[in-house]
């Protein structure tokens, strides 16, 4: 009776196995092709713009880091909105800040916020609505800039604005930080 | 009745087992250079088997078409670990595997349930090799998600016990029990009924 059982089994596995083999295959109801193309050029593009920005973000916070206090003296305290209208406040600033040197800085950082808006990977809803906040505050800057008849405000403002687009810089390369810590993050080794 | 003359016609015209294919090894070298296009023809080339096998695993279009993307991208972007000692359709048909019980288990849509242990009867007919394919597959989604992946690595993908339960992170008995009560559940739920076409798991939720 034992060995009938097990012959049988045997026998019902067998026939099982050939019947679920025999099932058709299936494809997918669309084609799925161009989405996965997408992202795998999306990750490649992320990768590559990391490769290069993340380094140079590097080196570009420790230049600012150092040349923070040399700034900071040079140029006066942060003047809030109303102040741009009242330049007796700083006529006796001793040093007048290099106004075309900051200008060639702030232009170099936008461009590469505009380079990472372009090519970099597209950010998530908070970071999005952070964006535009900075981007807000940058336009605030750039009508006081427009208005500042002062050197040493026109310079302060200069400087908020480059604070601003190395937020923003910063905020468009967090994706990249995300992608690369992603793959390490529940995916297993697969010994073959 | 001969034994899967229902059947017979699928067989010739589609094969389930299709990561048996070989791989052009210049597309391979190709892929692991990052030519997008060679991944392409790889893709396409495989594209049924592992949809298939996505579906079979999880039972839902939606989850098989994470599975499915997700796991070829991991096949492009870790082709270069692929070192050719055993078929690159294999390497690939494991992706597949670990997405799939990864989103079984991610989605906790797999429920182990406990089912009647009682003895069937031996002498019962084997119902399988007496309903077509459509009533097959579709007994084959009311089973239980965890039962359903287990059925299938072992009948049709060859896994052995300890490899299921290396993939589940359970023991060996647990495979075995569920393989059991899968085939006995099958053999329950095979009760042939209207006609439908094949390929129709995942169009509604699991049962």
């Amino acid at each position: 009776m034992h060995d009938r059982l097990d012959y049988h089994r045997m026998n019902d596995d067998t026939a099982l196995a050939e019947a679920l083999r025999a099932l058709p295959s299936c494809a997918p109801e669309r084609d799925a092709w161009p989405e996965l193309a997408a992202r795998i050029r999306r990750r490649h593009v992320v990768r590559r713009t990391a490769w290069f920005t993340l380094p140079a973000v590097f080196a570009a916070g420790i230049a600012l880091a150092l040349a923070w206090p040399h700034l900071r003296l040079s140029a006066p305290l942060p003047a809030p909105a109303g102040v741009a209208a009242r330049p007796a406040m700083h006529a006796a600033t001793p040093a007048l800040p290099d106004l075309a040197a900051l200008r060639v800085s702030s232009q170099q950082w936008q461009a590469w916020v505009q380079k990472l808006d372009r090519d970099g990977a597209p950010l998530n809803g908070p970071q999005l609505a952070r964006a535009v906040s900075l981007q807000d505050q940058i336009g605030l800057v750039d009508l006081q800039l427009s208005a500042a008849r002062n050197p040493a405000t026109a310079a302060d403002l200069w400087q908020q604005r480059i604070t601003l687009l190395q937020q923003l810089g910063l905020l468009h390369l967090q994706p990249y930080t995300v992608a690369e810590q992603a793959p390490t993050s529940g995916t297993r080794v697969i010994p073959m | 009745m001969r034994p899967f003359a229902l059947l017979e016609h699928l067989r010739i015209v589609d094969k389930p087992t299709s990561f048996q294919q070989t791989v052009d090894p210049a597309l391979i070298s190709r892929l692991q250079r990052g030519d997008l296009d060679a991944f392409e023809a790889i893709y396409r080339q495989f594209e049924r088997a592992a949809w298939t096998l996505a579906l079979r695993l999880t039972g839902r279009t939606d989850v098989a078409q994470e599975v499915l993307q997700d796991a070829m991208l991991k096949g492009f972007e870790r082709a270069r670990q692929y070192r050719g000692d055993a078929p690159f359709a294999a390497w690939l048909r494991k992706l597949v595997v670990n997405e799939a019980l990864m989103q079984l288990r991610h989605d906790r849509l797999h429920v182990i349930e406990v089912l009647d242990d009682t003895q069937a009867d031996a002498n019962a007919p084997l119902p399988w090799m007496l309903v077509d394919a459509a009533t097959l597959d579709r007994a084959l989604n009311r089973l239980p998600d965890a039962a359903r992946a287990v059925l299938w690595l072992y009948h049709v993908e060859g896994y052995t016990h300890i490899e299921i339960a290396q993939q589940f992170g359970r023991s060996v008995s647990f495979s075995k029990s569920q393989l059991a009560r899968a085939t006995k559940r099958l053999r329950e739920l095979l009760q042939p009924t209207a006609e439908d076409t094949p390929c129709t798991i995942g169009s509604t939720t699991t049962a």
